[in-house]
Order: structure tokens, then sequence, then C-alpha cells
């Protein structure tokens, strides 16, 4: 018989009565139990004492089932996001959204009538880093002031307008790569639109950080000369810049190259969110001058 | 003999339920029913904030602890498959809730708890007016890691055999009986501290 399990569930009042008969029976004549069983009733006693003298709050259950009813952190999230992106979408210049559909479109007409894929692929990136640089800043948002005084923070503001132009691009993408059926093969234009997504990533995120940087006019000056200049054949200038063509090589391949692109352009995008916070400082200083 | 002279939560009326009450209660909750968790709180809240509390030491954390249990209990009630009694799957919740809210709270730490018993912290006035054993028995209780609390409230307070609060705990009977032997070493240890004075 073990002892100490017996002293427990009797100190717990756990033995049936025939049990606790024999119990006591046994600890009559046993000086050690009966010094054990004193220290398990005080400690017995002292947990169903304290526990019992602190009420249960009353009011557990209501906030119990408020928690339960609540929305979830994922429709919370998801509803905050939808309201920032279509708050964005009303401050945001409307021309932005009809001038690159117009240009995507006289470049496809184009494309198509010179039959000419290329036309295209030089003139989708170009679209969508042109629209990307209209849309942050004081220069640029009808109501800077608003924007900057809510309480979101400036890297979100320019993360919801940069995901729905980049959206936006994207659409036109796909749109002008559909309109391309008339001259190509359908199963040529999925490699194509890969082709065409990552130059524009990276060309988009670049003339992003360049306008928030030194203003839309020179980041797009900059962008678009990097982009042009991969389409420039040294070589034809003269032996004095033969030199340069294994550069001009490396360049050309580094805008072929859609896992660099991807990379550097989210390594640019990262880099323009945090400078919007700049951005604002620098927007609430030239207001205070 | 003499026994414990406290009306024990299982013993009193209101606690009384069946065992078909109890799964009653479960299924209303699987069905969405809002009233079964104030009745499972009218009937279980006193048992699962007083183990929430003796865990945590912390009326705000066993508070939240208990509504959590509400709420986890409310969300898994269809993984309860009346193998055991309500309140043991209850209070194994109340358990891992409490286990998880003192894992990222730093505020307990062993040895600061058992500095509680060991070092002089009242005026002499006030030690010479703690002669009371029972005292001794709450402080030798709350020095104890939480491990060795639960077991304390389960088989006492709780009402729950060694077997049940095995399963609460989710550990093999015979760790339940050697936290209840530390315990009493443990108290001893206090108490005789406490005659040296």
């Amino acid at each position: 018989m073990n002892h100490e399990e017996q002293l427990i569930r009797y100190a717990a009042n756990q033995l049936n009565e025939s049990e606790r008969a024999d119990f006591e029976k046994h600890m009559a004549g046993c000086a050690s139990c009966q010094a054990d069983l004193t220290l398990w009733q005080s400690l017995a006693n002292e947990v169903i004492a304290s526990d019992s003298a602190v009420p249960a709050p009353v009011h557990l259950a209501d906030s119990a089932l408020e928690a339960i009813h609540a929305p979830s952190k994922l429709t919370r999230a998801y509803k905050s996001t939808a309201q920032l992106l279509r708050m964005q979408l009303l401050l945001m210049h409307n021309e932005l959204w009809i001038g690159s559909a117009a240009l995507m479109f006289i470049f496809l007409a184009m494309a198509l009538l010179v039959a000419r894929v290329e036309v295209l692929h030089f003139f989708v990136p170009m679209i969508a880093a042109g629209t990307v640089t209209l849309i942050y800043g004081a220069e640029h948002d009808p109501a800077a002031e608003l924007t900057f005084a809510t309480p979101i923070s400036p890297w979100k503001i320019l993360l919801a307008r940069l995901t729905l132009v980049s959206a936006y691009n994207v659409f036109l993408a796909l749109c002008a790569t559909a309109g391309l059926l008339l001259i190509l093969p359908p199963q040529a234009l999925g490699e194509l639109l890969l082709g065409w997504l990552a130059p524009m990533t990276f060309l988009s995120a670049l003339a992003l950080l360049l306008s928030l940087w030194i203003g839309t006019s020179n980041a797009l000056f900059i962008s678009y000369t990097l982009w042009a200049a991969q389409y420039l054949a040294l070589t034809s200038v003269g032996e004095w810049f033969a030199f340069l063509t294994p550069w001009l090589e490396s360049y050309r391949q580094f805008w072929n190259d859609p896992a660099l692109l991807f990379i550097f352009g989210f390594a640019l995008v990262l880099s323009a969110l945090w400078s919007a916070g700049r951005e604002q400082v620098q927007w609430r200083r030239s207001i205070a001058m | 003999m003499p026994t414990a002279n406290l009306a024990l939560p299982w013993q009193t009326q209101t606690v009384m339920t069946k065992p078909a009450e109890d799964l009653d209660l479960i299924r209303r909750m699987q069905a969405g029913d809002d009233d079964a968790v104030r009745d499972l709180y009218a009937l279980y809240g006193q048992r699962l904030y007083a183990y929430a509390l003796r865990l945590t030491n912390d009326p705000a954390t066993a508070e939240d602890v208990t509504q959590n249990t509400l709420v986890t209990a409310w969300h898994t009630a269809r993984t309860f498959r009346g193998e055991g009694r309500l309140i043991a799957w209850l209070l194994g919740i109340v358990h891992h809730t409490a286990m998880k809210a003192l894992r990222g709270d730093t505020r307990y730490l062993d040895d600061v708890a058992e500095e509680i018993v060991s070092e002089d912290q009242q005026s002499p006035e006030e030690q010479a007016q703690v002669k009371d054993e029972r005292r001794w028995v709450r402080q030798g209780i709350q020095s104890l890691s939480p491990e060795h609390r639960a077991v304390l409230d389960l088989i006492f307070y709780q009402g729950l055999s060694l077997n049940e609060a095995a399963q609460v705990l989710n550990i093999p009977v015979g760790t339940v009986k050697s936290r209840l032997s530390y315990a009493r070493d443990h108290l001893r240890g206090v108490l005789a501290r406490t005659e040296e004075r």
C-alpha cells in the first residue's frame, strides 16, 4: 500500500468510506503518517481557502463572447487595406490613368503597323516608369496637406499608390500583349510578357526612388537614359569606343536577367518606401519656411 | 481524524454537474449558442479563474487567461468527445494558455519567488506579528514553481484524481506524484526554517 498516495487522497477527501475507515485505522498507529497528514491538510486547507476567497470577475463570459464575435485580424487587415487603396485612388490624378492607357494604345498601334514586337518592349517599361514618378509628393498630390496630416505612415500611402499604379500598368501590359495576338502566335505571348515584367519592375522602382530624391523630371531623364543606353551600338561610332563593347554587353545582359532585375527592383522599392518618410519631413520643413 | 472544514467546489450544489449537462453545454457551444458560454462560466468560472490565478499569481493575467480559455473552448468545442470530465478538459486549456502567458512574461523567476520566503522583507514589528503558520504555508505555496502549484490546485481545490491531473498537465502520473512530494518537502523546509527563527 502506498501511504503517500493514500495520504494525499485522504487530505483531498477522495477516499470512499471503506478506504477511509481502513486508512484511519492504519494512521492511528503510524506517527509518521499522522505528521505527514498534518502537512498535507495545511496545504489542502490553504489552497482551498485562498482559491475560494477570490471571486471570479463577472464580466469574463461577456468579454469572451465579444472576442469570439469580433472580426478576425485578417478581416480587419483586409478592410483597412481596401479602405486605404480606395482613399488613395481618389487622391491620385485621373490623367495618370487616361494618359498611360492612351500611350499604351498608340505604341501598340505602332507595333502592329510595323509588325515589330520590339516597339512595345521598348515603350512598356517607359510608360510604367513614367506613371510611378507621378504618384507621390507635394508636387503631384492635390491634397498633399491632407495626406501628410493623416495618421497613416507615408510609406503605407506610397505603397498603396504604388500597388494601384503597378496593378494598372500590369493590366495595360496584359492588354497590349493581348493586342499582339494579331501579329504573333498565342504560345509566344507568355514569354513575351515575362520579358517585359522584369525590366518594367526595375525601371519603375528606379524612377520612383529618383522621383522622391530629385524630382519627377530628373528621375524621368535619368531612368529613360539608362533604359535607352542598352540600345546603343558604340562600335558604330568608331574604333575609339570599341573597348566599351564588353561593358555594354554586360549592361545589356543585366536588362535581360529577370532574377537580377526583380531583386534590385525590390531593393529600390524598399529604399523608396524608406525615403517616403524623409520626403514628408522635407515637405513639412518647406511649408514652415 | 480532522478533515478540511471548507466547502470544496466539487461538493457544492452549483458545481455538481452531470456528464449529460456537460455534453449539453458543449453541443450548445458547437451550435453557436452564446448563452452556453455564459452558463459554462456560471458553472465553472470560479474554478477556471482560481486555477489561472494560482498559475499566474497575477489577477490581470488570470483574467486574460480565463477569457482566452472560454474563447478557445468555443472554437474547439468539436474536439471534446466526452471521454473525460468537461472541467478537466477546460482546466487543460487554462493550463496551456497560462503557461503560454508565463513564457512571454519574464516577471516570474524561481529564484525571485524563493526570496519571498528566504529573505526578510518586512519590518521586525511585522515579523513579530507573523507567527501564523497559515501565512508561511501560503508563502511556501507561492514560492513553488507554477508546475508544482498546478498539481496542488488540481488535486486539492479542483478535486481531480491523480490520473485526471496527469491528463490536464499532459505528464505521467508518476510525475504528478513526484511533484506533490516535492511540494510537501518544500513546505516542510519552509516551516522548519520559520521554527528556527
